[in-house]
């Protein structure tokens, strides 16, 4: 099945959304049921989706803070007028429920283990990008994915938005030319950071359970809800959470399927250095960096800056691919732009269709997924594909972190003549929790 | 989806009542007033002002002044002549005080505080309280300042965070002080906290959690006083003298969020909050948990508070997010009369039976209050960038802010 086939059958599924969920439940039968582990603000957005299609039921919800519990229990029952059993143990729910469909949107220090449980108790899984916090973590879910065969579909939803399908048709047909570089970026205003006060532990809600494999910090509300992304126990900043998703537009363009080399420069010295005491904290990423990873036929760099917002430049967000006919920037809101490098063409431009208010096509990869499960087909953002993504942005800070270039074996997934890095690639879990085996 | 529904049959003539009662004071002649708090003189964001313009020549502002106070969703509060907010530039907030006129600045008082531009623009959030000769001001971190109105000079101040290690909601402290007697509360804690507004001596406390992001209502339910706050879990009410708990009612939102005060009218108090979770009328009954006379959608109110005019609210349904709309909802039923679109997160007064909007894109909106539908006699761009705060009418002055702290005082004085 090509990419055409792929968004006929989602527009078809579009269609027959609008006919109403409970007629479509009568006539398709049974419906998958569905859990969702990690019920904050994305997991909800995923979860919408899954009651959108009418196709699932919601079976089960899992949080370790009641709060996030009782507010997506009362968005549920909103929706599909069900009311979905709730988890704080995302074990104990796997092992009642035997959801056909779990939902994971977790902070990336769970992915790993939550995601191979989801697999080994017969669920497929819909998995938030990146996929692992560490390369090897990884590598064990691919390896258990391979294995199952489950359908795995990773949040990776510019693989199907349009904007993107259609610039990507663009940037294959030859328009912009022999492309030798491609430089991808996300910056945002901001400056130094003062530090939070540590509090208690909200009511009802278990934080050892939170931080799970990951080192326990004193609760702050700067790590949750959301901030987690800037602390690396727990997520790997910026290149990681925006990066991936860039990195994969690469991917999904080239035929190479790793790089050879990544460097990474960076630091915080604008943002001040990380704090972490019994009294306070600050977020720990670095505040920019600058990634270079070399391909055979090309050059890609990603960047970003927690300050210096560029309102310099018509584009905040995204990747140009520099070709030998011109620029075509690849972006969030603003669609796609080719900028011809002759003069007398003209700039070519298709805006985004995206879902607000976030700015996401999660119904077209929901389903995607759905009818991967269907026709048992790899879907658009499966594991594979994701895992090469996700390992980039990795890479990247294995290097920044080592404060030299790694050299990467893509075939055997190995950092060449380097232990210090290549001991990066897994991470220390915190008792009684193990890494993944591979 | 619980929607008890029933309506009040005491609400019509007492309502009726009370109106006959304004009109026949006040009207054949104009009635100027002071907003020398957050939600007015009534605390209901209602103004008994009348005879100000509601029809502008041309669609256009007459501005009296425009200024720039810096970065923050802080209200204008008018006393005696004078206007006080706040602001946020260089990660020092100022509180202003200017002449009503004139704009002409009378004094300021800065302090160093963090911009917080967590999800939005930053800034202050609270707006000054002026009692007598006196101004309170809370900063989102817990600054608490009593100013000389006339002057700007300290009377007493204290940090909350430093004094009593009280832990901060995600977003800070964004309700305003409210003097009650000898007391000024303010939404610190569980549900709440009262310091002597003297000397700023800490009078009581509750549970050292997550506030909410209102402002603490006082008002009188079953001939009893009241005091309402907000916490990231519930709204409370306690006595206001004591702090001794009466009721909660648990309320979850996404994010702890319970910004919008309630609305009293007589033995029913009704809330809302955004984030998709709606809004409820409720029946106290002196301790216990309150009836329940209806919960619904149809109202979200993410900030702003709703107006109660003739047994319906005016409100702002939704979050920054989305688009959201000013709806009219039947206070005793929950049921929708009708939504105007396009208005997005702003705010709204009302004054004369007739209600002024700031909508969000900073465009001044003067309707009738009427249930038939929303017709505006004026539509006016007054601003530009985003208006998060609502308006406020004082005296034939009409000031309204946006959030990086445009300021603009329009005459509509006859």
């Amino acid at each position: 099945m090509n990419r055409r086939q792929f968004l006929q059958g989602a527009a078809a599924t579009g269609l027959l959304l609008n006919a109403g969920p409970f007629v479509l439940g009568q006539t398709s039968g049974k419906k998958l049921r569905t859990a969702l582990i990690g019920s904050g603000w994305w997991g909800k957005n995923i979860l919408k989706e899954a009651i959108a299609s009418g196709r699932c039921s919601v079976t089960a919800l899992c949080d370790v803070d009641a709060r996030a519990l009782e507010v997506a229990g009362e968005q549920v029952h909103d929706l599909n007028g069900e009311t979905p059993k709730k988890y704080e143990d995302y074990r104990e729910l796997l092992q009642k429920e035997k959801p056909d469909i779990v939902i994971i949107a977790t902070p990336d220090h769970w992915h790993a283990l939550q995601a191979i449980a989801a697999l080994n108790e017969g669920a497929h899984v819909f998995l938030e990008k990146p996929t692992g916090q560490t390369v090897n973590e990884s590598r064990a879910m691919l390896k258990t994915a391979l294995a199952s065969k489950k359908v795995v579909q990773v949040g990776l939803h510019r693989r199907i938005g349009p904007h993107h399908v259609s610039a990507m048709k663009f940037l294959r047909s030859g328009a912009v030319g022999d492309v030798g570089m491609v430089r991808l970026f996300a910056h945002g205003g901001g400056g130094r950071e003062n530090p939070t006060r540590n509090s208690p532990v909200p009511d009802g809600m278990n934080w050892d359970l939170w931080c799970g494999p990951a080192p326990l910090r004193p609760f702050n509300t700067r790590i949750h809800p959301g901030g987690w992304r800037n602390f690396l126990d727990y997520a790997n900043g910026t290149m990681s959470d925006w990066g991936v998703h860039w990195l994969d537009q690469v991917l999904w363009w080239t035929d190479e399927k790793y790089p050879k080399r990544v460097y990474c420069s960076g630091g915080r010295s604008v943002a001040g250095p990380p704090i972490l005491n019994e009294k306070e904290q600050t977020t720990d990423a670095p505040d920019r960096q600058l990634a270079v990873f070399e391909f055979e036929k090309f050059t890609c760099t990603w960047e970003h800056r927690h300050f210096g917002e560029n309102h310099n430049e018509k584009h905040r967000i995204g990747a140009y691919f520099y070709g030998t006919k011109g620029v075509l920037h690849i972006g969030w809101q603003d669609g796609w732009t080719f900028y011809p490098s002759n003069n007398r063409d003209k700039m070519i431009h298709e805006d985004s269709q995206l879902q607000q208010p976030d700015g996401h096509n999660l119904q077209l990869l929901w389903a995607n997924f759905l009818h991967s499960i269907d026709q048992k087909e790899l879907p658009v953002a499966n594991l594979e594909v994701a895992h090469r993504s996700s390992v980039l942005p990795l890479l990247g800070m294995v290097s920044w972190r080592v404060g030299r270039s790694i050299e990467w074996d893509g075939a055997k997934e190995q950092i060449v003549g380097d232990e210090k890095a290549a001991e990066l690639l897994s991470r220390p879990y915190r008792s009684p929790w193990k890494y993944p085996e591979l | 989806m619980k929607s008890n529904r029933f309506l009040s049959t005491k609400i019509a003539p007492r309502l009726f009542g009370l109106t006959f009662s304004c009109c026949a004071l006040f009207c054949f002649a104009s009635k100027a007033d002071d907003w020398p708090q957050w939600r007015g003189p009534q605390l209901n964001g209602i103004s008994a002002e009348k005879g100000w313009s509601d029809k502008w020549p041309d669609n256009r502002p007459n501005n009296a002044w425009k200024t720039n106070v810096g970065l923050g969703l802080s209200s204008v509060v008018v006393a005696k002549g004078r206007v006080y907010t706040m602001g946020n530039a260089d990660n020092t907030d100022t509180v202003f005080c200017f002449d009503a006129e004139t704009g002409k600045g009378i004094w300021k008082h800065s302090y160093p505080s963090e911009l917080g531009d967590k999800y939005f623009d930053g800034g202050t959030a609270g707006s000054p309280t002026v009692d007598g000769d006196f101004v309170y001001t809370i900063s989102r971190w817990g600054d608490l300042f009593c100013l000389q109105a006339a002057t700007g000079k300290v009377v007493w101040t204290r940090n909350l965070q430093k004094d009593h290690d009280v832990q901060l909601p995600d977003w800070g402290f964004a309700g305003s002080p409210r003097v009650y007697e000898n007391l000024l509360l303010l939404n610190v804690g569980e549900a709440g906290m009262a310091v002597d507004k003297k000397t700023g001596k800490t009078v009581w406390q509750s549970a050292n959690k997550e506030a909410g992001y209102s402002t603490p209502l006082t008002g009188r339910l079953n001939n009893q006083p009241v005091a309402f706050f907000t916490s990231g879990q519930a709204f409370v009410a306690v006595e206001p003298a004591t702090g001794k708990e009466k009721w909660r009612m648990r309320w979850i939102t996404q994010y702890g969020v319970n910004a919008a005060d309630p609305v009293i009218d007589g033995d029913k108090i009704f809330i809302s909050s955004g984030y998709g979770k709606g809004s409820a009328l409720l029946k106290p009954a002196g301790t216990g948990t309150p009836e329940v006379l209806w919960q619904n959608k149809s109202l979200r109110s993410q900030m702003n508070s709703a107006v109660l005019l003739n047994g319906h609210l005016y409100g702002i349904d939704g979050d920054t997010t989305e688009k959201a709309s000013l709806k009219c909802v039947v206070f005793a039923t929950g049921e929708v009369k009708w939504t105007e679109p396009g208005i997005g997160s702003g705010g709204l007064i009302a004054a004369d039976n007739k209600l002024i909007v700031l909508a969000e894109r900073g465009e001044v909106l003067i309707a009738p209050a009427d249930p038939a539908g929303f017709k505006p006699t004026t539509r006016a761009q007054v601003l530009g960038g985003k208006s998060w705060t609502a308006p406020v009418l004082a005296n034939g002055l009409l000031f309204c802010r946006n959030s990086r702290g445009d300021l603009v005082c329009v005459k509509v004085g006859k």
